[in-house]
């Protein structure tokens, strides 16, 4: 996902069209970029990698000026983070300048085609194609208009195109399929963008381009043509009340619902990672002689359920110490490897254990979601998890597409160390793959029942969350979430723990959470229901997360989430998404500020 | 909706001082529509001299006449003829309520993609309703009816708030009005993406659903507001409690908000108003009266020293003096309702009375928990003398 912005107009619009990709950042913010016309002068690009505030101050969008440009906030997800890669993309006669959202399927072809017509390509991006055939187009057919649409007719795949040209300089040509881009109508100016928030507080008036359509959009006019006809379309303004923050949550009350919601996808993502590189990281974590996870809050939690799977997958047991205690307790050298868990790359706790690491000359690692990080550009061996930006403070998807390649660098571990064999690595990959429609079946069928759960105990302060084994990290991580969405005491533990004297505090204030695993895993799901047993015998509330079992036996609890039953393998990532809608729903009851907690930031980059 | 239901269409139920159908109008005014059918069947006059000549938004309505009530669908068929092809239009059903603007969140959902959308809720009841699956890009892909919520089961239910193209009335006729069908066949033929409610939300189908929705509105006060014209001396304001014009309130009244006094309204010597009560325009409370989480319809006389808590009482009700309403089982359980030969569960602990319009009570009269009384009807003084023969 990338966000693109345009302003036309005859006074300076430079600070507003700034402010646009500011507002589009939710949409990508690992580089951006502005492109500005000034008459039949060539074009004044200024794009580079980083935030929208943090590109402003290396390329001084203070000091520009202009009428009439177009702003592109991007997100990679192939191509690197690099200044180049960035958007606007320039023609090589610097006459056209191009943002664009979307993927171009047939970019090579094109590419090859306008190679041999002697254009010079500057990037590694599919967006740099359109520029280049708008302006061998442009040299035949002398009419940027018909330039546009005839390369448009050339395109395949999906996208929203922003063009800004000199020969036209108080024009802004623009185009959509199949991603959104529409037209705001202001007195002084006219916007374009990916949604309103690009433009919301200079106008309410909106037109919506649809797929197949291209407008030009001046100063004070704009018009809409079908891309294949030419012919002109009317289409009524709308005025709207508009939330800009709706907006971006696409349908969704929250963030963290949205994330929660793009879960299956991002497993996909997470799978879909080239295997060289699980397999890269795998060799290290066996050639040397120690191997440490570490991560802090979320993360830390992910890499103790990490550690489960090496042990019990591939007879490995990692040491997993939280980042901010990494250097007061690890001993590394060279002979170590280090990997660091981070959704932002720049965890301020996880960098300095990094740090530490790197000057004692182990080998470093790091599974990040966001490119061009402190973290990512660091650490010697990097696995990017394609996680799409994550906005809301709680990490749901990130988290849980981290679990994923640990999992997959496991298995590849596991094989190597003959743990597994290659078949049997064969089959968890596949129940990995399982795990999309699983989760999808798991917020489609149950989230009526767990809201109706968290509504009748949100007044409840305080949560025991229990599991053993790999359940419980899970049981942990979910407890965070309830502290931080919630800000509801919950506190994770070992299910064996119980009887060494947490067993003390369970009464009719204190509700507990129990992750139980599928019957197949036979002696932990006995040893686990003998802890729900305990706490059935003082008369606690028990919530059991529960797979469909075969056998009759009423279970110990007081009320049950059943899931479709489901391979082990899988099995803790499902409570997981379970324990996730539990604390939503318990603090949406709570009417709590979702998506920005008090006192939590999106990434901790203090000590 | 019994007792009230043979007397006035849901809509024209008052909760937090003002009418369902009013909210809904100002919350479609408030996201950018100023033109609206209104397919009216029940009561029809009711809601067509409520709301002519002119609605104080401004909002340009044109009534249609259902004739026999037969459905959501086969009504929308009914305004088939006042949207023009490639058109989309906001559907709402009247009895659904919201704790904030629906419309303008579903509007702007269905902006991202300018296709048919539904708006979706969470209800605790959701074994009620049509639940919906969804797949990916919240694009709904079945709906299935009344899954066993008691099973485990049970998803995000349609909200009654739709963006639809005109092309939907194609499918209500193929299907024959029959709406469920026709929104599996825009599934099917086009597609209806989700739009998430994550508010509080509404189907008002139980009179003890007004109190919820009362309270559903009142919760989003969160100042005391009262008029210039009204007069207090030695009265006890504690939280959101809004006084209408003329309203006339008496020495030693005790008004805890949540609460809402309607126009013109009189609040007597020493009366006590609990949380979430709402008393209608030109009520009367008589002297010393006590009222707990109720609606009080306009035009409403409550005698003195008389109880009235988690009830519902229509529009000009005579409730003679020391009057008292049983809110709760003996042995403190769930409320029951009978409803001809069954009981409804209401879910709920404390339960008063349902008061239908023009009802008379006598003095002295005690209604049990759950009671309902039947509009107009004439409940005799409960006498001691002379002795009843």
């Amino acid at each position: 996902m990338c966000g693109i912005a345009g302003i036309a107009s005859l006074e300076d619009i430079s600070e507003r069209l700034v402010g646009s990709i500011r507002n589009l950042e939710y949409r990508g913010y690992d580089s951006c970029g502005i492109a500005l016309v000034n008459g039949s002068k060539a074009i004044r690009v200024s794009k580079n990698i980083g935030t929208v505030d943090e590109v402003g101050a290396k390329e001084n969008f203070s000091k520009l000026k202009g009428s009439l440009g177009i702003a592109h906030a991007r997100w990679a997800t192939h191509g690197k983070v690099t200044k180049a890669n960035a958007h606007p993309h320039t023609s090589c006669g610097k006459g056209f300048s191009i943002t664009h959202n979307g993927i171009i399927s047939n970019y090579t072809n094109i590419k090859a085609g306008l190679l041999k017509l002697g254009h010079k390509f500057s990037s590694e991006t599919d967006t740099e194609v359109i520029v280049h055939l708008v302006e061998e187009y442009y040299k035949k057919l002398k009419s940027v208009e018909q330039a546009f649409v005839s390369a448009l007719r050339d395109l395949d795949g999906s996208f929203a195109i922003a063009l800004v040209t000199k020969h036209e300089p108080g024009r802004i040509y623009c185009a959509r399929f199949e991603s959104p881009l529409l037209i705001g109508l202001g007195d002084d100016a006219n916007y374009i963008g990916s949604d309103f928030s690009a433009f919301i507080q200079h106008t309410k008036s909106a037109v919506f381009l649809e797929d197949g359509e291209y407008s030009i959009v001046t100063h004070d006019s704009h018009c809409i043509k079908r891309i294949s006809t030419g012919e002109t379309v009317s289409r009524p303004v709308q005025e709207l009340k508009w939330d800009p923050e709706m907006a971006q949550k696409g349908g969704f009350p929250h963030y963290m619902l949205k994330e929660i919601y793009e879960q299956p996808q991002i497993v996909q993502n997470a799978l879909d990672i080239d295997r060289k590189l699980i397999r890269g990281f795998a060799k290290i974590a066996l050639e040397k002689s120690r191997l440490y996870i570490t991560g802090v809050g979320t993360t830390f939690y992910v890499a103790q359920l990490g550690q489960y799977y090496f042990s019990q997958y591939a007879g490995l047991t990692p040491m997993v110490i939280s980042s901010d205690e990494f250097r007061f307790l690890a001993q590394v050298d060279k002979n170590c490897a280090v990997l660091a868990l981070s959704q932002s790359g720049e965890t301020y706790d996880t960098l300095t254990a990094l740090r530490h690491a790197k000057s004692m000359k182990a080998t470093t690692a790091a599974i990040v979601n966001v490119m061009g990080s402190s973290m990512a550009r660091m650490v010697d061996h990097l696995i990017l998890q394609q996680s799409g930006p994550e906005i809301c403070v709680i990490s749901t998807k990130a988290a849980l597409s981290q679990m994923i390649i640990l999992a997959r660098v496991v298995l590849e571990v596991g094989v190597m160390n003959k743990r597994i064999t290659l078949k049997q690595a064969k089959t968890f990959e596949k129940e990995i793959g399982q795990l999309p429609g699983a989760i999808e079946k798991i917020l489609n069928e149950k989230s009526g029942f767990i809201h109706s759960i968290a509504k009748t105990h949100s007044k409840i302060r305080h949560w025991l969350f229990l599991g053993r084994g790999r359940y419980y990290p899970v049981a942990r991580e979910s407890a965070l979430k309830m502290k931080e969405v919630a800000y509801v005491h919950a506190e994770g533990m070992p299910s064996g723990f119980l009887k060494h004297g947490t067993i003390a505090l369970i009464d009719d204030r204190l509700n507990s959470v129990i992750f139980t695993p599928p019957e197949e895993e036979k002696q932990l799901y006995e040893l686990t229901l003998s802890s729900a047993e305990e706490i059935k015998a003082r008369g606690g509330y028990l919530l059991g997360i529960t797979f469909k079992s075969r056998s009759k036996e009423p279970l110990p609890f007081t009320d049950q989430i059943v899931l479709p039953e489901a391979p082990p393998f899988i099995a803790p990532f499902l409570e997981m998404v379970v324990a996730q809608l539990l604390s939503y729903f318990t603090a949406t009851t709570l009417k709590r500020n979702i998506d920005r907690p008090r006192s939590l930031a999106k990434s901790v980059t203090v000590a | 909706m019994a007792p009230f239901s043979s007397t006035r269409p849901n809509p024209m139920i008052p909760v937090g001082g003002r009418y369902v159908i009013d909210r809904t109008v100002s919350m479609l005014y408030e996201a950018g529509i100023n033109s609206m059918k209104l397919v009216v069947g029940h009561r029809p006059q009711m809601l067509t001299k409520h709301l002519s000549p002119e609605h104080p938004t401004g909002m340009a309505i044109h009534f249609i006449d259902q004739g026999k009530q037969n459905g959501i669908g086969k009504a929308m068929l009914k305004a088939r003829d006042q949207f023009s092809p490639g058109e989309h239009f906001v559907l709402v059903y009247a009895d659904t309520l919201t704790a904030s603007n629906i419309i303008s969140v579903i509007l702007q959902s269905f902006s991202l993609h300018n296709e048919p959308t539904a708006a979706i809720c969470l209800t605790r009841s959701g074994e009620k309703y049509g639940n919906v699956y969804l797949g990916k890009d919240m694009k709904i892909t079945k709906i299935i009816e009344k899954p066993k919520l008691k099973a485990g089961l049970g998803n995000y239910v349609l909200a009654g708030v739709f963006v639809l193209p005109e092309a939907f009335f194609g499918f209500l006729e193929k299907s024959k009005g029959n709406m469920e069908a026709a929104l599996k066949h825009l599934i099917k033929k086009q597609s209806l993406r989700a739009s998430i409610w994550g508010d509080d939300w509404l189907d008002m189908a139980y009179p003890w659903d007004i109190l919820k929705a009362n309270q559903m509105v009142m919760d989003q006060w969160k100042e005391a507001a009262i008029h210039q014209s009204v007069e207090l001396s030695n009265t006890k304001i504690k939280g959101p409690v809004r006084i209408c014009e003329g309203a006339d309130i008496r020495a030693g009244a005790v008004l805890e908000g949540p609460a809402y006094i309607g126009p013109g309204s009189f609040i007597g010597h020493n009366v006590l108003l609990r949380p979430y009560t709402s008393v209608g325009a030109n009520s009367v409370i008589g002297h010393g009266a006590e009222l707990k989480n109720c609606v009080i319809f306009p035009e409403t006389v409550v005698g003195r020293l008389s109880f009235i808590g988690d009830s519902v009482v229509g529009e000009g009700v005579d409730i003679g003096a020391g009057t008292m309403t049983i809110n709760r089982t003996i042995d403190k359980k769930e409320v029951k309702i009978k409803e001809g030969r069954t009981l409804v569960r209401a879910g709920l602990n404390k339960l008063g009375a349902f008061i239908g319009d023009g009802a008379v009570i006598g003095a002295s009269n005690i209604l049990d928990a759950g009671s309902m009384v039947q509009a107009g009807k004439k409940i005799p003084h409960n006498c001691s003398y002379p002795a009843k023969r």
